[in-house]
C-alpha cells in the first residue's frame, strides 16, 4: 500500500496557509467521511463541503477551487466538528478557506450587504420596518442596541477600521463618508 | 431575583420583536430579571467578520461580552447564531491566553477589556437548567394537553458541544426542547429529521432554491410522520425560515399545508395567559386559530 506523507506534499504551502488561517486540524484528516454524513451543505448538493474541500486542500488544490462560492453556504452548524473522530474540526477548515477566499476578494456577493450594514449600524441584519413592528407589539421603537447608540457604533468602527477587512477596501466608501462628516 | 443580560442580536429586535416581548414578559414570571445590554452590536454574524479574520471576530464578540461583564451578569441570547458565535469566541479567548492578549489590544481602541467573568447561555439553557421544568409548569395558566408539537432546537444550540456550559446528553438526539414542551403539557413525538438543518442563514443567502429544498424535506418529514399542531423552536433564524419560507413553499405550490410556528417563549407566554397581540403578533404563516385554541376556557388550569 502506498503511504502518503501529507506534510511533504505541501509544496505550494497551501496546507500551511490553511492552518495559519484557523484550519489547524487539516492534516489530521484521513477522509473517513463522518463529517459528510451529517453535513447539511453536502446533503443539499453544493459542490464544496467539509470532506471534499479538505481532500482538495490536502492534495494541493487552491487556485482551482478559489472561486467556488459554495463554501459560503456553510452554516457553521459544527455537526462535522462534533462527529469528527480525528479532531480535524472540519468547520474551521471551511472557515479558514473562506478567509483565504476573502483575501482574494472571492467573496459571495451575498456577503456585502450585511458587511456594510454591520459597519454603519452595528447590525448585519436591519429591517427598516422594525420601528413599526416594535410599536405594534408594545415595545419602544428602538431597541437598547447599537442602532440607537452612536457611541457603540463608533467603538465598533474603531475595531473595524484597523482590521484586515478594512485593508480589503470593503468599507472604503463608508469610511470616507464618515470623514466628510 | 436572578439576573441575566439579554443579548438580542439582530433578527429578534428588528424582524421578530414579538419574540423579544415574550422574553421580557415571561422571564419575570419565572423569577428571572432581564437586564438590557445597552449598546450591543451584531455578534458578528458568521458571514461577516468570522469569514474574514479571527481576531476581528473575537474583538467584536468580546466587546459584546464586556457589556455583560460590566453589569456583572451572565449573557443569555435567544438567537442560535449569536449563541454559537459568542460561545465559540468565549471558548477561544478563555483557552488561549496569547489570543486573549491580542484581542484585548484591539479592544483597547474601544476602551474596553475582556476578562472572561461572564458566561454565555442560550435562552433554552436558562429555561431548562437554571429555571427548570417544574417552575415553568407552575407558571402556566393554560395547558397544551393533547396538542402535538414538532420540535426544532436549531443547529448552534447543539454543536459543537465542547464550547457550551450546558450540553445535551446526545446532541444528535436532543431532548431539552421536548422536555420544555412537556412542561406545558404538549406531546412531542419523534420525527426522523428532527436534528436536520432548516436551510436558513448562509445556505439561504448563497442559494435560495437549495435552502428551500432543505426546508421542504424537513417540513414533509414533520407533516407525514407526526402531523403536528405546531412547530416550536428555540432559534430565531429557524423561526423565520419555518414561518416565512414555509409561505414561500406554499406560494410556489411545493407544499399544500400550513403548520403554525412559535418560538418557545411565545408559546410559554400564551400558556401564561399573556396577550397574543404583544407576544405572538407577527407571522407569515397564520397562527390565530391555534392561539385561540390554546387560550380557550377548556384549557384553563385551576
Amino acid at each position: 500500500m502506498q503511504t502518503v506523507n501529507l506534510t511533504q506534499m505541501d509544496k505550494e504551502g497551501i496546507a500551511e496557509k490553511v492552518i495559519a488561517m484557523g484550519g489547524e486540524g487539516l492534516l489530521n484528516c484521513v477522509q473517513c467521511g463522518a463529517c459528510a454524513s451529517v453535513c447539511p451543505v453536502a446533503r443539499a448538493g453544493f459542490s464544496l463541503y467539509c470532506k471534499n474541500l479538505i481532500k482538495k486542500l490536502q492534495s494541493g488544490y487552491m487556485e482551482e477551487i478559489l472561486e467556488d462560492s459554495s463554501t459560503w453556504a456553510c452554516q457553521a452548524c459544527n455537526r462535522c466538528t462534533e462527529i469528527c473522530p480525528r479532531d480535524v474540526k472540519p468547520s474551521e477548515v471551511v472557515f479558514a478557506f473562506r478567509r483565504i477566499q476573502a483575501e482574494e476578494l472571492a467573496i459571495s456577493t451575498s456577503a456585502f450587504t450585511p458587511l456594510m450594514s454591520l459597519y454603519e449600524t452595528g447590525h448585519a441584519v436591519y429591517n427598516k420596518r422594525s420601528k413599526e413592528l416594535r410599536k405594534k407589539v408594545g415595545l419602544p421603537e428602538t431597541p437598547p442596541t447599537s442602532i440607537g447608540d452612536p457611541k457603540a457604533v463608533a467603538e465598533l468602527q474603531k475595531i473595524l477600521d484597523d482590521s484586515p477587512m478594512a485593508e480589503l477596501g470593503i468599507f472604503l466608501n463608508l469610511m470616507s463618508r464618515k470623514q466628510e462628516k | 431575583m436572578e439576573q441575566f443580560g439579554m443579548y438580542l442580536g439582530c433578527n429578534i429586535p428588528f424582524n421578530a420583536p414579538d419574540i423579544e416581548q415574550s422574553f421580557r414578559q415571561t422571564f419575570p414570571n419565572l423569577g428571572v430579571e432581564v437586564v438590557d445590554l445597552q449598546g450591543a452590536t451584531c455578534c458578528p454574524a458568521w458571514g461577516t467578520a468570522p469569514s474574514f479574520d479571527i481576531n476581528t471576530w473575537l474583538a467584536i464578540s468580546s466587546r459584546n461580552i464586556t457589556l455583560a461583564e460590566s453589569e456583572q451578569v451572565d449573557i443569555m441570547t435567544g438567537c442560535n447564531s449569536c449563541f454559537g458565535i459568542l460561545a465559540e469566541a468565549k471558548h477561544m479567548l478563555d483557552h488561549d491566553p496569547g489570543r486573549k492578549a491580542q484581542v484585548n489590544r484591539l479592544l483597547s481602541k474601544a476602551d474596553r477589556k475582556y476578562s472572561g467573568s461572564s458566561e454565555v447561555y442560550h435562552v433554552a439553557h436558562v429555561l431548562h437548567n437554571k429555571i427548570g421544568v417544574e417552575k415553568i409548569n407552575a407558571s402556566a395558566k393554560y395547558t397544551l394537553r393533547q396538542l402535538k408539537v414538532a420540535v426544532q432546537p436549531g443547529c448552534h444550540l447543539l454543536w459543537p458541544s465542547a464550547v457550551m456550559k450546558v450540553k445535551e446528553k446526545n446532541p444528535f438526539f436532543p431532548t431539552m426542547l421536548k422536555e420544555l414542551c412537556h412542561a406545558l403539557g404538549a406531546e412531542t413525538p419523534h420525527y426522523s429529521r428532527l436534528e436536520s438543518c432548516c436551510g436558513m442563514g448562509a445556505m439561504r443567502s448563497t442559494n435560495q432554491e437549495r435552502a428551500l429544498d432543505t426546508l421542504k424535506d424537513k417540513l414533509k418529514s414533520m407533516k407525514e410522520e407526526i402531523d403536528p399542531d405546531m412547530i416550536v423552536t428555540t432559534c430565531s433564524s429557524c423561526y423565520l425560515q419555518f414561518d416565512n419560507a414555509q409561505k414561500l413553499l406554499r406560494d410556489k405550490g411545493e407544499i399544500d399545508f400550513a403548520i403554525p410556528v412559535f418560538y418557545y417563549t411565545q408559546l410559554l407566554a400564551l400558556c401564561q395567559g399573556l396577550d397574543p397581540a404583544q407576544v405572538a403578533a407577527i407571522s407569515e404563516t397564520p397562527r390565530d386559530e391555534i392561539i385561540v385554541r390554546i387560550q380557550s376556557k377548556q384549557r384553563l388550569l385551576n
